[in-house]
């Protein structure tokens, strides 16, 4: 397609708009399964950890 | 007591193994075609199974459909929420 | 079908007696954004799954957020234990006492019960994913609302856990999404 037509079928850059994209997770290396389970994944690559916000002292 | 403690050591081991089970099961939903996480998962699977085996044979069943010895030791305490980790 | 078993996820504990914690809790136990809700929505949306990856996930994540809900719950019990009726009064249970004692009711941090108005299933396959995608991250902030209540390391590593699976889910419901716009758009084209 051209970029033309790919404008008019409302491509941009091969992705389509109005439309969400979530890229797909490869399967890579894993935690060992004591610490997964800690950490809530077995993912090293989808691990998020929260760190809080601190409180004021009063 | 000392028994209750190597009970939750052991139950702590399954729950690890089977949240690698299922981490994976998520995973191959949506890869179904993913070979090497499929055989890493086949791997988790067979010794959740014998370790499931070993924890029922010496502390009753964790299911309904498991064999229990008599009188029926499903039931038993502690339930899941009753434990200390 | 299902077939229960016997044990938790995740090994839940609590290090004392916390009821205001406990009532905290009680928004992830029977709120908008709790794990009655996911679990409930899921459950409900599989049916009108076009793929079978779609199918699959939303069994697999609707069951898992069970497991959650029992976490919660566990959490809520444990944290209330050892409770009179004049502590619950004085952290502010006093109503649920009145009508639930120590029972599990399914209600908010407020004592507002659970709905099903709370979940929409519209039989469209990608707007009921992006619903999911919503309900993540609205769980996942939640958790970090509730993790920011407590200064218990117990309840604080049990809602860490459950606060990443709300990230990996939402990856989970993305990856479905992608497969089933995709699937539309082939349908598009060769129907």
């Amino acid at each position: 397609m051209t970029r033309a037509e790919n404008m008019s079928k409302g491509y941009q850059g091969g992705m389509r708009l109005a439309e969400v994209y979530i890229p797909i997770q490869t399967y890579g290396e894993t935690f060992d399964l004591k610490n997964a389970l800690m950490y809530g994944t077995i993912f090293p690559e989808l691990y998020r950890p929260y760190r809080p916000v601190h409180r004021n002292p009063q | 007591m000392h028994d209750y403690r190597s009970m939750v050591e052991l139950l702590k081991e399954i729950q690890a193994l089977e949240f690698g089970v299922y981490e994976l099961a998520l995973f191959l939903d949506t890869h179904p075609g993913d070979r090497r996480a499929l055989e890493d998962h086949n791997r988790l699977v067979s010794r959740l199974n014998q370790l499931r085996k070993a924890f029922e044979d010496r502390y009753g069943p964790l299911r309904l459909d498991s064999e229990s010895p008599y009188p029926y030791r499903y039931i038993n305490d502690p339930w899941p929420w009753e434990i200390q980790y | 079908m299902w077939f229960y078993e016997k044990k938790l996820q995740y090994p839940a504990n609590v290090r004392r007696c916390d009821l205001a914690m406990a009532k905290f809790l009680f928004a992830q136990y029977g709120g908008p954004d709790s794990e009655l809700s996911a679990a409930v929505r899921y459950l409900t949306q599989r049916y009108t799954m076009p793929i079978p990856q779609a199918k699959a996930l939303l069994t697999d994540i609707g069951t898992e957020e069970m497991a959650h809900w029992e976490i919660i719950g566990t959490l809520i019990y444990k944290l209330t234990e050892d409770a009179t009726p004049e502590q619950l009064r004085e952290a502010g249970l006093g109503d649920h006492f009145a009508q639930h004692d120590k029972a599990l009711y399914p209600h908010d941090a407020a004592g507002v019960p659970w709905t099903a108005a709370y979940i929409q299933a519209t039989g469209d396959p990608i707007t009921d994913l992006h619903e999911n995608l919503a309900a993540e991250q609205k769980a996942r902030t939640t958790y970090e609302h509730l993790i920011s209540l407590t200064d218990d390391d117990g309840v604080i590593a049990t809602l860490s856990f459950l606060r990443e699976r709300e990230v990996v889910h939402f990856q989970r419901f993305g990856e479905a999404l992608m497969q089933v716009q995709e699937h539309y758009q082939h349908k598009h084209i060769f129907c």
